[in-house]
């Protein structure tokens, strides 16, 4: 029985809402105290994960880049046979 | 020359102070109800030690608004609940700092008179120099003229405040601050501070890094102000500071300030409070045989006996799967508490007249005993004692203060001989210092540091007033440090590492 929330009047009813928020839903002076032991190491943290990804990414980008077709060769463009009338018989 | 720092057990009171109930059951709602005491009518042992009286208004039907509105969260009471919001506020809070003389609250106006009547001025005058060549220039005298700034009176004359400036700048603002805490409490507005969490479930993890991730993680009312959060957490630092030493997610370890005697002492205790899932249910397939509850001893219990049973069943929530039994020992534990006198009568059932209270949230007993820790020890009453289960708890207790070290040299060999950790608190830096080397001195090298003395996460971050000396503040449980009997144990040698001196010098 969490006594945490706080109810909210939204169109004549009730929705309950954490205390940590206020009323437009913005954390409040409380949380950011709560939060403030992790912040930096965990905005470290999600910069190394996103460095982490962004250079996976251009890794294989590039790696796959580099890739020479020039072996392959491309077949010419079929020729267009004369337009065969259909029989169609008058 | 500091005077006694001592928690000013009136303050303590006004903050824990509701409506008045009746006292003939024993349960937990009615527990939660104090009425404003009236001095003790019977007193086994006068402590010498200094501390302010217990000096009522005069008639408590004549409640201020404070006492009729802020009725403290008891989810359960529907009545209470209705009474909560009080029918008119007297202070608003920006009206909070009033000259404690000139004050809108009878009590202050009282605790004033009693600091004029008290109270000595500090001035150096009115002490003899310190090489003794003279006698003081002054008699002592009591204060009478308060600091514009602080509304606390503070000297005895306005020429020794302008003399004495420079040293009362130091604590003005504190003392604002204690004032403006005080006229709070008796301002009437509504407290959702003071509204606490049920238990939680297994699953959510209690972070104990400080006291703002604790009361988020325990789901507490969100406090944003400085003001409400300095008012819960001088009630809270009690059970806090115990759980925050016990628990396993303690922010005490190995790297901080814990030693590795101390990681014994409390992995066994651990063991009990954390005990591993045993598919336990409310049906009769989950019935499992349970351990006995964790015992804590909290010794020289003073006012923290008298908290409200919501604050101590905090301490229960923090341990979902352990039950708790807290034993008030001390000559004063009943201050406070005057409405549950007269004591019980002794029986041979009941040697030593104990009040229990049991089934208190279902998971903790709480038992007082007004009575000096020697006397049971003696008595074999509490024996056999289990470093599994059982710990003391000091809070304050003044082991190396003049007035009161000489109660407590009885009891610490028989703490040490024990062998269960003892959790000290103290009121500052130099209280504890003190403390430390008292023990170190009387224990003759029968005693281990457990924990090195350091500031306590979860302190009181309100400052409380000696009334019997304005200059004295002091927060609750300020620092924590443990220590326990020495054990002798057949252990492989490990050279000069463990040279069994007991950490006194780490």
């Amino acid at each position: 029985m969490s006594r945490s929330e706080v109810v909210t009047m939204v169109l004549g009813r009730r929705l309950p809402q954490s205390s940590y928020y206020d009323k437009d839903f913005r954390p409040s002076a409380s949380l950011y105290r709560a939060r403030q032991p992790y912040l930096v190491k965990n905005a470290f943290t999600g910069i190394a994960m996103l460095g982490f990804a962004i250079s996976v990414y251009t890794f294989t980008i590039r790696a796959v880049s580099q890739d020479e077709f020039e072996d392959v060769k491309v077949p010419d463009a079929p020729v267009e046979a004369p337009p065969t009338s259909s029989a169609v018989a008058q | 020359m500091a005077t006694v720092p001592s928690i000013c057990s009136k303050c303590l009171r006004q903050a824990i102070r509701s409506t008045p109930k009746s006292t003939t059951h024993r349960s937990f709602t009615a527990s939660a109800s104090k009425s404003p005491s009236t001095p003790p009518t019977r007193r086994i042992h006068h402590s010498t030690r200094q501390r302010t009286p217990a000096i009522e208004p005069q008639n408590h039907s004549n409640a201020t608004p404070y006492t009729s509105g802020a009725v403290r969260g008891r989810q359960t009471d529907q009545a209470a609940a209705a009474q909560r919001q009080p029918s008119r506020v007297l202070l608003q809070p920006n009206n909070l700092f009033h000259s404690y003389t000139h004050s809108p609250s009878p009590e202050i106006r009282q605790r004033a008179a009693f600091m004029r009547q008290n109270a000595y001025c500090p001035h150096p005058d009115h002490h003899a120099s310190p090489e003794g060549g003279e006698a003081a220039v002054a008699p002592p005298r009591h204060v009478s003229h308060e600091c514009p700034d602080c509304g606390i009176p503070v000297s005895c004359s306005p020429d020794h405040f302008v003399d004495d400036y420079a040293s009362h700048l130091e604590i003005c603002d504190l003392l604002r601050q204690i004032n403006e805490d005080d006229h709070d409490l008796l301002s009437g507005r509504f407290f959702p501070e003071f509204e606490y969490p049920g238990p939680q479930i297994d699953e959510a993890q209690v972070n104990l890094t400080n006291w703002d991730t604790l009361l988020y993680s325990r789901e507490f009312n969100a406090v944003n102000e400085e003001r409400p959060m300095r008012q819960v957490t001088r009630l809270l630092t009690y059970p806090i500071t115990v759980g925050s030493v016990l628990h396993e997610l303690s922010p005490y370890s190995l790297n901080d300030r814990l030693l590795p005697e101390g990681l014994r002492s409390l992995s066994a205790l651990r063991h009990t409070l954390h005990p591993p899932r045993s598919g336990a249910g409310v049906d009769i397939k989950g019935l499992r045989p349970n351990p006995p509850p964790m015992r804590l001893f909290i010794l020289g219990a003073r006012a923290e006996s008298s908290l409200p049973r919501e604050v101590w069943l905090q301490l229960s929530h923090l341990f979902p799967r352990s039950s708790f039994h807290l034993i008030f020992i001390g000559p004063e534990s009943m201050s406070g508490r005057d409405h549950e006198y007269p004591l019980p009568e002794r029986t041979p059932i009941n040697p030593f007249g104990q009040i229990v209270e049991d089934r208190l949230g279902g998971q903790m007993k709480i038992s007082t005993y007004v009575e000096y820790y020697h006397t049971l020890h003696e008595a074999q009453h509490f024996h056999p004692f289990d470093p599994y289960f059982d710990a003391f708890v000091l809070f304050h207790p003044g082991l190396g203060h003049p007035a009161s070290s000489h109660e407590w040299k009885e009891t610490l060999p028989q703490l040490l001989e024990t062998k269960c950790p003892v959790i000290c608190t103290g009121y500052t830096e130099f209280d504890m210092e003190r403390d430390i080397s008292w023990v170190r001195e009387s224990c003759g090298g029968e005693a281990d540091l457990l924990m090195r003395p350091g500031e306590n996460r979860f302190r009181s971050l309100r400052w409380d007033l000696n009334d019997a000396d304005p200059g004295d503040v002091s927060c609750g449980n300020w620092g924590v440090w443990a220590f326990r009997g020495k054990r002798y144990e057949a252990d492989e040698y490990r050279g000069k590492e463990g040279d069994g001196s007991g950490g006194w010098d780490r």
